[in-house]
């Protein structure tokens, strides 16, 4: 391996302050005692932690938005495990189409996307209602998922299942015993970086969330657009953690380059 | 009749034949190599008979019983793969455990059966490793016990040596051999190089273009090669172009550029244009006035256990391998003299295909 220079150093050094800063400076407001988002602070105080629990509304968006990330992902995973093994390995007509058309909400901007399902669910009649929030969502988080299989599923040695199947295994039981094994990491790979995406997703979701539905988000939007105060900074130090502790957990249990780059 | 039996086996690609009119008989325990160069439909055949692809035409019949339209999983086959296709996410132990699992043999009688297998391979101590732990040589054999713990009634190898080293390839070819007598197992190899076939096969079946041109045991397709295309093909050889001067009733003469070979090929008539075929080390050196033919060393290239030469002469560059008996070889740019028993050449009707610097190249 070549060792940096200093310039090269220095460079690599800011890169990393400017990703880590933001979140350690909201990290460290979250503990204020005063009312201002003010740093540097004095004193600490959990009183802005206390404030989200009794914000009941935000506890809600907590749940809502955790239940359609961990529902429109799942479905997302479910459309895209078939839909890349039919379009990695056969042909048939329409196979560029559908190609395109799942991977086209990456292209299309969601404000686009948000007016659309607006209009969508106001003409069949669906308005607020959280199966048409998921099935939007899954609209928009399914690409990333189906990128990360198509590339699992390339890279696939065809003549693995041919050999569990001349060993005596039906088409179900190959998939289920070595198709579904061998792409697992992209599965999961996908299922993690669709719900991230879905969790996170603000600017659709404000068209069509109905105040039963307020994912947090768009819950965090709406409160900081009439008030800043350190109970956002509470909120988003919550997340952090709570997303820290996840990804540690995932990488002692699984391994995090085995979930998202795809090795065995 | 036949244990393994393909009677006109054909599959078409559109217009494309990739494999016609094969028709092939493999005795119980024989052990059968398919050779050819790549695309001459040894692989489709193999695929053919593991029911990976469907013949568009023929039948194939296993111990009696037409499997020509059954599924691949119903037909209990053991294969080995050219990628071995191990399952990555098994350990060895549970990859060799998979096909008995899928047979519905009870847990109690698999575990003997999986050790049994890998002890034929001598894997015993690896059962709990998972195939990226272990070496190519070592993923091969589990792929030959997991295909054999099954009891196959026909083992099927796909190119099994190719992706391994000269040298373990070579020790592994033995292995092969042994293991597959000790089980008895009735087996189809495909494979593209000649060593490879000869070395382990009772016969060879040569492929070329889709087609069977040659069945028969190695030797004997090396000593008598049916087509000029197999001489090339198998081992090194010298193909020297020329006419019929004149014919008896058990052999001939045939007039190479103006000098005069004995052959002892019968039913010959004069004016017929041939390709004689003559093996390197079916030539030998001598001094120049004593040889058929004279010509000087153009290259000489030490084999180890052989010498290899090219000798220029009237008839364009011959290959001779004389074994390296310890004595002093000829010089580069030395005359020298060619002699050779009018028994080992094998006389081709019809004139070469191709250029005759081609003999030169295809070495198999």
């Amino acid at each position: 391996m070549t060792r940096n220079g200093p310039a090269a150093l220095i460079f690599h050094t800011l890169v990393v302050i400017f990703m880590l800063a933001p979140l350690v400076i909201v990290c460290l407001v979250a503990f204020t005692p005063e009312n201002t988002l003010s740093l540097p602070t004095r004193g600490f105080s959990l009183r802005w932690f206390q404030a989200v629990f009794h914000h009941p509304d935000f506890v809600q968006s907590f749940w809502n938005s955790l239940w359609l990330a961990v529902l429109s992902a799942t479905l997302a995973v479910a459309l895209a495990v078939p839909a890349s093994l039919a379009i990695t390995r056969w042909e048939f007509p329409g196979r560029g189409f559908l190609n395109a058309l799942f991977l086209s909400p990456l292209i299309i901007p969601h404000l686009v996307l948000g007016v659309a399902m607006l209009r969508l669910f106001a003409v069949v009649g669906a308005a607020g209602s959280f199966g048409w929030l998921v099935a939007a969502h899954m609209v928009i988080v399914t690409p990333y998922v189906m990128r990360l299989l198509i590339a699992a599923i390339s890279g696939f040695d065809r003549s693995v299942e041919q050999a569990a199947f001349s060993l005596g295994a039906s088409e179900a039981t190959v998939f289920r015993r070595v198709t579904l094994p061998m792409i697992l990491p992209g599965v999961t790979g996908g299922w993690l970086i669709a719900f991230i995406n879905s969790f996170d997703e603000l600017t659709m979701s404000i068209f069509i969330t109905s105040p039963s539905t307020v994912t947090l988000p768009v819950r965090m939007y709406m409160y900081a657009t009439e008030s800043i105060d350190p109970m956002m900074a509470a909120v988003s130090a919550l997340i952090i953690g709570i997303t820290a502790v996840a990804v540690l957990l995932l990488d002692r249990v699984y391994g995090l380059d085995r979930i998202l780059v795809g090795q065995h | 009749m036949s244990f393994l039996e393909l009677k006109n086996i054909t599959k078409r690609y559109g217009p494309l034949t990739a494999v016609g009119d094969v028709s092939l008989s493999v005795e119980k325990g024989e052990f059968v190599s398919l050779l050819g160069p790549s695309g001459c439909g040894k692989t489709t055949t193999l695929q053919m008979i593991a029911g990976f692809v469907e013949p568009s035409a023929g039948t194939i019949r296993l111990d009696g019983r037409d499997i020509t339209r059954a599924k691949a999983n119903s037909r209990g086959l053991g294969i080995v793969f050219q990628s071995y296709a191990l399952f990555p996410h098994m350990t060895v132990f549970d990859n060799v455990s998979f096909g008995l699992e899928m047979q519905r043999v009870p847990r109690g009688e698999r575990k003997p059966r999986v050790e049994e297998a890998l002890s034929l391979v001598h894997l015993s101590p690896y059962a709990k490793r998972y195939p990226r732990e272990l070496s190519g040589g070592q993923r091969q054999r589990v792929a030959l016990a997991r295909a054999l713990v099954i009891r196959p009634p026909v083992l099927l190898l796909d190119e099994p040596l190719s992706n391994l080293d000269a040298k373990l390839r070579e020790a592994m070819q033995f292995e092969l051999r042994e293991i597959q007598r000790k089980v008895g197992t009735t087996t189809v190899m495909v494979t593209h190089d000649q060593a490879e076939a000869f070395s382990i096969s009772d016969r060879v079946v040569v492929m070329e273009a889709g087609r069977i041109t040659q069945i028969d045991q190695p030797y004997r397709i090396y000593e008598h090669p049916e087509t000029e295309f197999i001489s090339r093909f198998v081992g090194k050889t010298n193909l020297l172009p020329g006419k019929v001067a004149s014919a008896t009733g058990a052999g001939a003469t045939v007039s190479l550029a103006g000098i005069a070979v004995p052959v002892e090929t019968a039913g010959l008539s004069v004016g017929d244009t041939v390709t004689l075929c003559i093996r390197p080390e079916k030539l030998h050196l001598t001094a120049p006035s004593n040889g058929l033919l004279t010509g000087r060393v153009a290259d000489r290239f030490f084999l180890g256990s052989q010498w290899l030469y090219h000798i220029d002469g009237p008839l364009g560059t011959i290959m001779v391998v004389t074994p390296n008996d310890g004595s002093t070889p000829a010089e580069q740019g030395a005359p020298v003299g060619l002699e050779w028993s009018p028994s080992v050449v094998r006389v081709h009707r019809g004139a070469m295909a191709e250029a005759p610097d081609v003999a030169l190249e295809v070495t198999g």
